[in-house]
């Protein structure tokens, strides 16, 4: 693998401009980018040249500027997996309509069974504990499709597995009854519901049975039993549908006491999902007019209801490699710190590919681990560089985004080395980001104790 | 992910920001999540 050009000298040479600037569409303030370190500052307008010439910001990036690279370097090629997304089915009861799951397979797809479940669990815990510390435990995710369809599998497994995992379940809340819940809380399995609007008649548009029939009251009704259990959160898939009711849904969510939830694009890897897409900037006004309004919130109540993408985009501005979800860092996550695992025992970069045969990397049950992640299809994502994409590979905002998502823009847009579908949006998440850091907000996004483990490394007129 | 309920101290950031401002901190790499499911910081029983 090639060194980063920091790491081999042009920092010293000094060959290049470091610093550029990042219009933020602040008031008082511009950003300052140094791209492929994500090293950046905020400046005074009024003081912009004199920041480009020399001074703090300048001295802290020559001073520091290897490191960061070396942090970027280990952050983006040198991960290894630690955590799984484990889909006991192919089957599903809802129809939703930005679903990645081809409908046959949700239809009449494959389910794991018992003695599969176990099985595939105690192969991962082998593969994870050859590299990963004592201390710290790999998480399996239940996903799906719906994966409480295979509860006589999964249950068992977490009981058995319950201290050499740590394990989630993302479900669409249909199958949640009082004794799963019981089951999943006592064991402190994090919980991830799947909610649309913040009433039925938006809610149901997008998430509904096979019949047509939504699912809002089911949903809700989880929500309430899960009320006072802090591993649980909701997510809210944005479409065209539901995006003039966001500012309502975290409202909805807030006063429901939802401790995190998550509002993201529809993903637009099948041809479905782009049918409910909204558009860059409707998606971006709505999201940015609901983040405020969790502000609001926070400053009304003291209470927080933290909106978990947005506060890693913060997070890879302030602490890039203490990121929690690896969508938006390239190469994406996919493949090289999760991958995705389906009911026949076939892995798959990331659940977004386990609709598309050509991702297939092997079969768990018949190669080594270690193999598949090795395969043609894994090297295709996990070699998708930000670099190397269209567009892309100028962007000062490059590695605070990570040019999302490789199955969206193979399948949507024609191949890796293509963008996404949301890019202005991308951007103006970043743009708000920087714009709360210069009013000083930020840390009302963030949970309590987010950089726990953290060390200040760089510090100039931050308090 | 821990979950937070404590009031923060607003009337801090009211006071006037400095001219320049840049902030980093650092750990050993760990991310390990997509956005299908927002990754907890801890098991939390009840």
């Amino acid at each position: 693998m090639t060194a980063h050009p920091l790491l081999e000298g042009d920092l010293a040479r000094g060959s290049f401009l470091p610093l550029q600037p990042f219009d933020i569409d602040h008031p008082t303030y511009v950003a300052v980018i140094q791209p492929d370190t994500a090293f950046w500052g905020l400046t005074r307008k009024d003081k912009l040249a004199e920041t480009l010439a020399g001074g703090a910001l300048l001295d802290a990036w020559r001073e520091k500027g290897e490191t960061f690279a070396r942090e970027m370097e280990m952050l983006r090629f040198h991960l290894k997996p630690s955590a799984v997304y484990f889909n006991p089915t192919e089957r599903c009861n809802l129809n939703c309509a930005y679903c990645y799951i081809p409908e046959e397979m949700r239809r009449r797809g494959e389910q794991m069974d018992e003695a599969a479940t176990l099985d595939a669990l105690e192969r991962l815990h082998s593969y994870f504990r050859g590299h990963m510390p004592e201390e710290r435990l790999p998480q399996v995710i239940f996903h799906g499709a719906e994966p409480l369809l295979a509860r006589d599998a999964i249950f068992p497994a977490i009981e058995k597995f319950g201290d050499r995992f740590r394990f989630g379940v993302q479900t669409n809340a249909t199958l949640l009854d009082q004794e799963a819940v019981s089951f999943l809380t006592a064991r402190g399995v994090g919980i991830g519901l799947s909610l649309d609007g913040p009433f039925a008649e938006v809610a149901d548009r997008t998430r509904k049975r096979w019949s047509g029939n939504g699912v809002f009251d089911q949903v809700v009704r989880a929500i309430e039993m899960l009320d006072g259990y802090p591993g649980y959160n909701v997510i809210c898939t944005m479409t065209k549908e539901n995006l003039p009711h966001l500012t309502e849904m975290v409202e909805f969510l807030h006063a429901r006491r939802v401790p995190a939830c998550m509002l993201n694009v529809t993903r637009c890897t099948l041809a479905g999902a782009r049918t409910v897409r909204g558009e860059d900037d409707d998606v971006s006004k709505a999201y940015l007019a609901a983040l405020e309004r969790t502000h609001e919130l926070y400053r009304e109540t003291g209470r927080k209801l933290v909106v978990a993408n947005f506060a890693n985009i913060l997070i890879a501005i302030l602490a890039p490699t203490a990121r929690r979800l690896m969508c938006d860092i390239s190469p994406c996550g996919g493949g090289r710190s999760f991958f995705a695992l389906a009911p026949n025992g076939d892995l798959f970069p990331c659940s977004e590919f386990i609709g598309l045969p050509a991702f297939n990397g092997g079969n768990m049950f018949r190669q080594p681990v270690e193999e598949i992640l090795e395969s043609p299809p894994f090297r295709l994502v996990t070699g998708r560089k930000v670099e190397a994409v269209a567009g892309c590979d100028t962007c000062l905002i490059r590695h605070f985004c990570g040019s999302p998502c490789p199955a969206e823009a193979h399948e949507m847009n024609g191949g890796m080395e293509q963008k996404g579908a949301f890019c202005h949006f991308y951007e103006e998440q970043v743009r708000y980001a920087l714009r709360l850091i210069a009013d000083g907000r930020h840390e009302d996004f963030l949970w309590e104790g987010w950089d726990d483990g953290t060390e200040v490394i760089c510090a100039v007129g931050a308090t | 992910m821990k979950q937070a309920t404590e009031t923060k101290p607003f009337e801090k950031q009211a006071q006037r920001r400095p001219d320049v401002i840049a902030i980093r901190k650092t750990c050993d790499a760990a991310g390990t999540g997509l956005s299908h499911y927002v990754l907890m910081d801890k098991q939390a029983k009840r």
